[in-house]
């Protein structure tokens, strides 16, 4: 938990780009893109997903310089960006010569931005978790540095064409979430961060039950833990904002943790389903401006992400 | 007069147990073990294996031999023979646990020097009542957490129109772990298939309460009181609860246990940073094993379904009143070991013995009867 000594830092703008293409469940059935019965997946929650024929770099693009431009963010103010990525492909923008492995979003993102005072990160390896993990990277960077204000997160994530589009019984949208992290930021202040990882289950392929199994429980401890911290409980937080696997799994888990359900912001599961790693934050954004959060509203974030990462913040609005 | 003692179920946990304790008793002249389908009892000068089944009418499946010799001579029946199957369907174990328990007791209409029947039972007739257990019959129509638990009931109902004519005394055994001093258990139960799964990380949650009494006792003590109870402190028309009674674990402490036991005994265990299964109300674990079964893998359905045969009973918690049977053991020197001492022994016996590394297709059985 930030220390009371420590300048506040929050999440002050939050813009999106999804994929164009609008495909309901059924459809990627008939495309052979499914691996569980559509009407199953409906029964969980999904309805539609979302899908680019962008490449990553330029969804993250378009969502970042909708973002500056939405909140009037002059370029060379932003201290650093860091750029988030659940899949290796998601980190270069690859041609055939091999030394294309090393061109960087990142760094595209910056000179296409003019944002020529940031230095650049790349987060990767956290699947899901990665956008939530980099926003807590955000604000310990701000901590750290006086002279800084400002971070420009971006996560994109685009499966390539005809991918399955089913992870684990969930549905996955292409799109990208890019926000601001700014020190003494007068809205979702970040009060707490929690990651566990547990590298046991790090091999997807041999351990999908396994992982299927420890979600749970894990899921359950790292919130209550970090409700722990701030030294509050389930009755002080206004809404869930989740990342937005299946809605049985979220009625399984509010099961767990003893939260109801009207503290869950589930209804972009049926819009769009996971969007990687940027599901949190868009219903964040969502929830707001369907007027569901009020000032001083404790706003609970939680995700999962492959490589074995259990995330949880909890935001003051 | 010395015993003559027929045993139903010899084979099994609690019966292979019997075997030489009751053989190395001098009130007991001779045992006839009744052995279903080949199966083996251990080779001592007082024991005959007959082959028999419970399940094949009054005459117990003996030859026309057999059956008169025993129905002649025994003076003791000990009925253990069950089908602790908890997958299996009601008419199925009725079959054994009902049809064959009326079978057994046909047979001892017909045995002209009989003195008493001691039917093992279970504890978990009481079903989904919860609260203070009774060493008594109790209809009821709480209901039941599987097949196996109604199956006993309506075997208990069997044994109480029974007991109108016949010395029948009802010994109910909670959940039988393993030995007390080695740790070792005889044939692997739905329990030992529960703790595999939390080992294997594919245990997620629990039904029940973190206070739910979880009722266990050792399988040497279980033996030793059965033989006790069955031939020098017979008591007919007793109902007896042969069980923790007022030491039980709480499920929260068992866990906990477990997962200190997991780690002392299997130090590499600990890296895989696995999760106690969470303790859940049953709406939710059954909510979570409804959408297994719609859309898990085989493995990860097979592994709730071991749980869900026999965990939500944890989640009607109940005590039961033992003071009927400590009274009838009194100081024969039969104690009763204490579950926190030997519950880490069976685990460290269980990991021990490559447990870990059995497939989880072994059918569900309850008590390890």
């Amino acid at each position: 938990m930030g220390s009371s000594s420590q300048p506040p830092v929050g999440v002050t703008a939050i813009e999106c780009v999804l994929g164009a293409e609008t495909v309901s469940v059924e459809e990627l059935e008939t495309r052979g893109l499914l691996e569980t019965p559509a009407t199953r997946l409906q029964e969980f929650g999904f309805h539609c997903v979302r899908l680019s024929s962008e490449p990553a770099h330029e969804l993250g693009l378009r969502a970042a310089r909708k973002l500056l431009g939405v909140a009037s963010v002059d370029p060379e103010s932003v201290d650093a960006i860091f750029y988030v990525g659940a899949t290796p492909i998601s980190h270069a923008v690859v041609t055939s010569d091999p030394r294309s492995a090393f061109n960087y979003p990142v760094a595209y993102l910056q000179y296409e931005l003019e944002l020529t005072g940031a230095v650049t990160t790349g987060v990767s390896q956290l699947g899901c978790a990665g956008l939530m993990t980099a926003v807590s990277m955000a604000r310990n960077f701000l901590i750290a540095n006086e002279s800084a204000s400002r971070v420009l997160c971006v996560s994109s994530d685009v499966f390539p064409a005809g991918s399955r589009r089913e992870m684990i019984y969930n549905v996955i949208s292409d799109g990208a979430c890019a926000l601001l992290v700014e020190k003494g930021a007068g809205k979702n202040r970040i009060l707490d961060y929690r990651q566990v990882t547990k590298g046991y289950y790090w091999d997807l392929t041999t351990k999908k039950n396994e992982i299927a199994a420890a979600y749970f429980p894990t899921a359950r401890a790292i919130m209550q833990d970090t409700l722990r911290d701030c030294g509050i409980d389930w009755s002080s937080v206004g809404l869930i904002l989740p990342h937005n696997v299946s809605l049985r799994s979220w009625e399984i888990l509010l099961g767990l943790i003893g939260a109801p359900a009207e503290k869950l912001f589930g209804a972009n599961i049926a819009r769009f389903g996971h969007v990687i790693a940027a599901d949190n934050f868009i219903n964040l954004r969502d929830a707001e401006d369907t007027g569901r959060v009020q000032p001083g509203d404790k706003l609970l974030l939680f995700t999962f992400g492959f490589g074995a990462n259990w995330a949880c913040m909890l935001l003051e609005h | 007069m010395r015993d003559t003692i027929l045993l139903t179920g010899s084979t099994g946990v609690i019966g292979r147990a019997l075997v030489p304790l009751l053989a190395e008793r001098r009130d007991v002249e001779h045992v006839y073990a009744l052995v279903r389908g080949g199966g083996e009892v251990a080779n001592l000068e007082k024991v005959k294996a007959v082959p028999g089944d419970i399940a094949a009418g009054e005459r117990l499946g003996l030859s026309d031999q057999q059956f008169e010799e025993i129905s002649e001579n025994v003076t003791v029946i000990i009925h253990a023979a069950a089908d602790t199957r908890f997958s299996a369907s009601l008419s199925q174990l009725q079959a054994a646990n009902v049809d064959g328990t009326q079978n057994v007791l046909d047979f001892a209409r017909r045995c002209r020097s009989l003195r008493g029947i001691v039917c093992l039972s279970t504890v978990h007739v009481a079903g989904q009542r919860t609260d203070a257990i009774e060493e008594d019959i109790v209809e009821h129509s709480a209901g039941f957490v599987n097949c196996y638990e109604q199956s006993k009931y309506e075997s208990e109902l069997v044994l109480r129109e029974g007991m109108g004519d016949l010395p029948i005394s009802i010994v109910r055994l909670s959940t039988v772990l393993g030995d007390s001093t080695t740790g070792a258990v005889a044939k692997l139960a739905a329990i030992h298939q529960g703790l595999r799964l939390y080992y294997h990380s594919l245990a997620p949650m629990i039904p029940g309460f973190p206070s739910s009494p979880v009722d266990l006792i050792a399988s040497d003590y279980a033996a030793a009181a059965i033989a006790h109870l069955a031939v020098s402190n017979f008591s007919a028309g007793s109902v007896l609860h042969l069980c923790g009674g007022r030491d039980t674990l709480a499920l929260d402490d068992l866990l906990e246990i477990t997962h200190k036991a997991f780690v002392r005994y299997r130090p590499s265990w600990r890296k895989r940073s696995i999760a106690s299964p969470t303790i859940v109300d049953l709406s939710t674990f059954e909510l979570f094993a409804r959408s297994v079964d719609e859309v898990g893998d085989n493995l990860l359905r097979q592994s709730v379904n071991v749980i869900r045969h026999f965990a939500p009973q944890l989640a009607y918690p109940k005590t039961y009143d033992d003071d009927g049977c400590r009274n009838a053991l009194g100081n024969m020197g039969i104690d009763k070991p204490r579950v926190a001492d030997f519950y880490p022994k069976v685990v460290r016996w269980l990991i021990e013995s490559g447990w870990a590394d059995q497939k989880l297709t072994t059918p569900v059985t309850g008590v390890a009867r």
